[in-house]
């Protein structure tokens, strides 16, 4: 599913709502059957454990950290012995099993998205929030991250939720709705490519 | 919102706590490239350094000194009386835990042929001496020998090769016995024997004694038993002490005796418990700063574990966990770098510390790893706190910072735990209490003084001309003021840091030099090396004519009376003085009186005022009579340390018997006196006219500082009766012991510096993503590479120059409080500090921040801007 909107119309507050990163002033939100409401924000972080992967704009890898570290990050929050194995596991689907132990300085803006693509899905994440992955990186690496995300999201059997302000990208998603002046509107999908 | 798919995991609920150390404990090892991490690291590691070194080196110095001390004195503890000792009381002093050596003094004449000399016999039992050697001639050179004559053999003193032409292997008759001269004595182990010893010494074992047939009713001989044993086994024996005393034995004790040993020793630890604590607030003050940063570091972490979900106890596990183990790694190195440390001072203090010291012991150990956990919790809790606040929608909005935590609480936090370590260090609540109250206060005043020096810099740089070209000195100062200004709150907290690191650098500093120069003062070059004593009346304008000359015009001879205190204002002694004074020696003891016309050296009035010309009157008929009455009292000047002991003031009236007439003087004045200055001391003097009509005779002690002088040996002929103690080699081993107890002195400074150039360093990591930023942006706006590095040095160096400033005011204030009211030190101003810390806290700082921003200076605009909230 995409969200459309322009620069400014709310799209990241939105996402940030959905994904239970902030708490709604009014208004009823369930994330898996949840009430968000009802859940304060360690009650909400417990929700999305291990169930909600993201993908940001400026890919939000931490720089200390390498390829691999990244990936694990997420993971090292529960103990699993096979939490090594599919964090390389991960990277090597997103082309970058030669690469582990870069560290983000070393990569370009493809390979840090791509690092973080594989973060997000390496959970197991049964739904993935993508907040302009593409708004780093220039048209045609764009391109290619998006072929990427809807690949390994088909992969993987997961819900994804895009906002995003290009209807080229908004297209590609089975339902599409755009955010205007506080309201979301369903499009058909030929309204996205007019 | 459901989603489906086949390769889910199960939900993930509960972590058992071995997860999270490893996770806590991968997560450091990542964090290590990280400066700020680096800089923890050495603070607290500087901090268990400092603290274990400090603590072990105490341990082992209190027990090194003491025993030093007790090889003075021949061991823990003399008792010394006119009859043998008792065997149960043996016993006793054994099984206390107390070695024993028995001692017999006596003076006799001794001969070699037709030729007889005077001579200090020290007869020594097999298992003398109980602590260090004695080095002694004995026939192939001087060696060090940790054992006494054995029977038949005779040890004698250099002097009586020429009174009486005795060699090595002669024979030589003591009373009745004829022994064997087996060795000459260089220097005795101990120095015991007090004033017996001013006739040349022989020494011999008591196995001989019986065969001589010097002991015999009535005969003056002195029996000493000299006991050696830990500091626990002679506390245990106070009570006992205490009733052998009252008995007439007279104990001297190595904890009380030897004052100039005890103060030396005593402000030395002082002064090491002082820079350890020192060094454990710098490192603190590393700590908060280093904190600072990765705390910011750390916030884009907690917000994306935030996101993956991670709850707010999770998170401050998580922190809390890898701070903890970088506490113990740190306090490990820590402790093997204080192991090394008092290894170090122990290689310094070789020559001088008994050989056979007990190990270190864990307690310090135990201590070094409590600071750093102190110093952790203290000085980063608060400011670590924040990352739990973090909210998961910082990943989107990265403005979404939670606000720091309060400088309220991370001061009072910090001084909380400060305070607690200053109490576990110090054992002194009080005196805890009381410094931290007064840091505080320092503190609010610092911040209003720094923030008005903040202004004023800010003013005087925007005085200074543009300059001519681009990149001009004035220039640059003007901006690097700006640059200060701009982001005042940074700035002043780190002139606050900076300020408080010089000063507790300085301050450790001005103590040690002040410290130094005391105990130089105490004992300088001219320091009398000769005590006469029983000059009498009738000698004396013969013997001021004798030395006249030779030595010190300012030596003067002084009278000396034997006294006892038999009333103190009209009461009995015991009645009348405060019961902590009831067992005091100069109320059990004769006591030394003099009579002076003026204030003699050395001594200061503290109270009354000194004599009036004829105080004393004329003649001491009116004051002295068979039984004294209050009426006709004399004007005396009491000592006041003993004023004090005695409960005594000016004004009030002591009695005291001399021979069978009493004598009353009225308190006038009260003088503080230097016992350490190895010059006559004396309680009680009174003005000239009232003791002359008492048997006395007259001491003297001064020095003499050439070797071959004849003085000596034309005393010793024309003055028979007079007594000469050379007291050079007691001068040597105190002067000994304070060389060596100035360089682990110095030792320790070097760790103090050390913790404040950590702070330097945890301050200037910390702020370096924000001058990043400046740089960067000065450079998009066309400046070039020398006016960026000269704005950044003159803003260090402005800073280092408030800095030191304000530290030179804190450290004169914080030296002061601690001289007058711990050290027992007089204060006094110190004006290069004035000078020199500005200057080297300018240079210092601007060195260290112009050497740690060359890199950032290097990168380009672009990498620049984007190293905010980045490592």
């Amino acid at each position: 599913m995409a969200i459309l909107g322009e620069s400014g119309a709310g799209k990241s507050t939105l996402l940030g709502l959905l994904a239970g990163l902030d708490a709604p002033s009014s208004g009823e939100l369930n994330l898996f059957g949840e009430s968000l409401a009802a859940l304060d924000e360690d009650g909400r972080a417990q929700l999305r454990s291990g169930r909600v992967g993201f993908v940001f704009q400026n890919f939000q890898l931490l720089p200390t950290l390498t390829a691999l570290e990244n990936v694990l990050l997420p993971l090292e929050l529960a103990p699993a012995a096979d939490n090594d194995a599919r964090a390389r596991d991960w990277l090597s689907r997103v082309g970058l099993g030669e690469r582990l132990d870069h560290l983000p300085k070393q990569l370009s803006g493809g390979e840090q998205q791509r690092v973080a693509l594989a973060r997000a899905f390496v959970t197991g994440a049964e739904l993935v929030f993508a907040d302009e992955p593409t708004g780093n990186l220039d048209p045609a690496t764009g391109e290619r991250i998006i072929d990427r995300l809807f690949a390994l999201n088909r992969e993987a059997g997961t819900t994804l939720m895009l906002v995003t302000h290009d209807h080229a990208v908004a297209r590609r998603c089975d339902r599409c709705l755009r955010l205007t002046d506080g309201q979301l509107v369903d499009m058909a999908h030929e309204e996205v490519s007019a | 919102m459901m989603a489906s798919g086949d390769s889910r995991r199960e939900p993930r609920q509960k972590h058992n706590g071995l997860h999270w150390l490893g996770l806590a404990a991968r997560g450091l090892k990542r964090d290590l490239r990280a400066a700020d991490v680096r800089a923890l690291f050495v603070a607290l590691a500087l901090a268990v350094a400092a603290s274990t070194m400090i603590g072990f080196f105490l341990d082992r110095l209190e027990r090194g000194l003491t025993r030093q001390a007790g090889q003075m004195l021949g061991g823990d503890l003399v008792l010394e009386q006119g009859e043998p000792f008792s065997n149960e009381l043996k016993q006793t002093l054994r099984e206390a835990g107390m070695t024993l050596s028995d001692q017999v003094d006596l003076v006799s004449m001794i001969s070699r042929g037709e030729r007889f000399q005077p001579a200090s016999l020290k007869v020594v039992d097999s298992a003398y001496p109980l602590y260090g050697a004695s080095q002694v001639d004995v026939g192939s050179g001087v060696e060090a020998l940790s054992r006494g004559p054995a029977p038949g053999e005779a040890w004698v003193d250099p002097r009586l090769e020429s009174l009486i032409e005795l060699e090595l292997g002669d024979e030589v008759q003591v009373g009745r016995a004829t022994l064997t001269v087996s060795g000459i004595i260089e220097r005795e182990a101990d120095q015991s024997g007090g004033f017996s010893s001013f006739n040349p010494r022989l020494m011999m074992h008591v196995d001989d004694l019986p065969a001589t047939g010097l002991v015999q009713p009535g005969s003056r001989v002195e029996y000493e038993i000299l006991a050696a044993g830990p500091p626990e086994a002679v506390s245990s024996l106070d009570a006992l002490l205490e009733s052998l005393e009252r008995e007439g034995v007279e104990v001297r004790d190595v904890r009380v005796d030897r004052p100039g040993l005890g103060s030396a020793l005593e402000r030395a630890e002082k002064y090491l418990a002082l820079a350890g604590l020192a060094a454990v607030l710098l490192a603190g003050v590393a700590v908060a700063m280093a904190t600072r940063r990765y705390v910011d570091r750390h916030l884009d972490t907690a917000a994306l574990l935030r996101c993956f979900g991670a709850s707010q106890r999770q998170l401050t596990q998580l922190f809390a966990l890898q701070l903890g183990w970088l506490a113990l790694a740190a306090s490990v190195c820590g402790a093997l770098l204080g192991l090394a440390g008092q290894a170090g001072l122990l290689a310094l203090l070789t020559a001088f510390l008994p050989l056979e010291l007990p190990p270190p012991g864990p307690l310090p150990l135990a201590l070094g790893v409590l600071t750093a956990l102190a110093v952790l919790v203290g000085f980063a809790g608060p400011t670590l706190l924040r990352l739990k606040r973090v909210s998961a929608l910082k990943v989107l909005r990265r403005e979404l910072d939670p606000l720091p935590a309060s400088a309220w609480l991370v001061v009072a936090m910090a001084s909380l735990v400060f305070g607690g370590l200053m109490w576990l260090y110090s054992g002194d609540l009080g005196l805890s209490a009381a410094l931290l109250g007064g840091g505080l206060v320092m503190l609010v005043i610092l911040g209003g003084v720094g923030s008005v020096m903040l202004s004023a810099v800010l003013r005087l740089a925007a005085l200074l001309p543009q300059g001519s070209h681009s990149a001009s000195p004035t220039r640059a100062l003007r901006l690097g003021a700006r640059q200060l200004g701009r982001r005042r709150q940074a700035s002043l907290g780190q002139l606050l840091a900076f300020s408080i690191t010089f000063a507790a650098m300085a301050m450790i500093a001005l103590v040690r030099g002040d410290l130094l120069t005391a105990w130089q003062d105490q004992l300088p070059e001219d320091t009398p090396n000769y005590f006469a004593i029983n000059i009498q009346p009738q000698e004396r304008d013969a013997f001021v004519e004798t030395l006249a000359g030779a030595v010190d015009e300012r030596t003067s001879l002084y009278p000396m009376v034997r006294g006892r205190i038999t009333a103190l204002n009209g009461q009995p002694p015991q009645e009348a003085v405060p019961e902590s004074g009831r067992g005091d020696n100069a109320l059990r003891r004769e006591l030394n009186l003099t009579w002076r016309d003026s204030l003699p050296e050395g001594n200061r009035l503290v109270a009354g005022e000194w004599f009036e010309q004829g105080a004393g009157g004329s003649s001491a008929e009116p004051s002295v009579s068979k039984s004294a009455s209050a009426s006709d009292t004399v004007p005396i000047s009491l000592e006041d340390e003993l004023a004090g002991r005695l409960g005594l003031s000016l004004g009030d009236t002591m009695r005291f018997t001399i021979g069978a007439a009493s004598v009353t003087g009225r308190i006038t004045s009260l003088r503080d006196l230097d016992w350490d200055s190895f010059r006559p001391n004396f309680y009680v003097i009174f003005p000239p006219g009232v003791l002359e009509r008492f048997g006395h005779t007259y001491i003297t002690a001064f020095h003499l500082g050439d070797d071959q002088s004849p003085l000596p040996g034309q005393i010793v002929e024309n003055f028979p009766a007079v007594s000469l103690l050379n007291v050079e080699a007691i001068l040597g081993q105190v002067r000994d012991l304070l060389t060596q107890v100035t360089r682990s002195v110095e030792l320790v400074l070097g760790f103090v510096l050390l913790a404040g150039i950590s702070v330097l360093y945890a301050a200037l990591i910390a702020s370096r993503p924000l001058r990043a930023h400046e740089s960067g942006l000065l450079r998009v706006f066309g400046a070039g590479d020398r006016l960026i590095s000269r704005v950044q040095g003159a803003e260090f160096a402005i800073l280092g120059l408030a800095s030191g400033l304000m530290g030179a005011l804190l450290a004169e204030l914080a030296a002061a409080g601690i001289y007058a009211g711990w050290l027992d030190l007089a204060p006094r101003l110190h004006p290069w500090l004035w000078l020199g810390l500005p200057l080297g806290g300018a240079l210092l700082v601007g060195l260290i921040g112009h050497g740690l921003s060359r890199d950032l200076r290097r990168q380009t605009p672009m990498a620049s801007l984007g190293l905010l909230g980045e490592a």
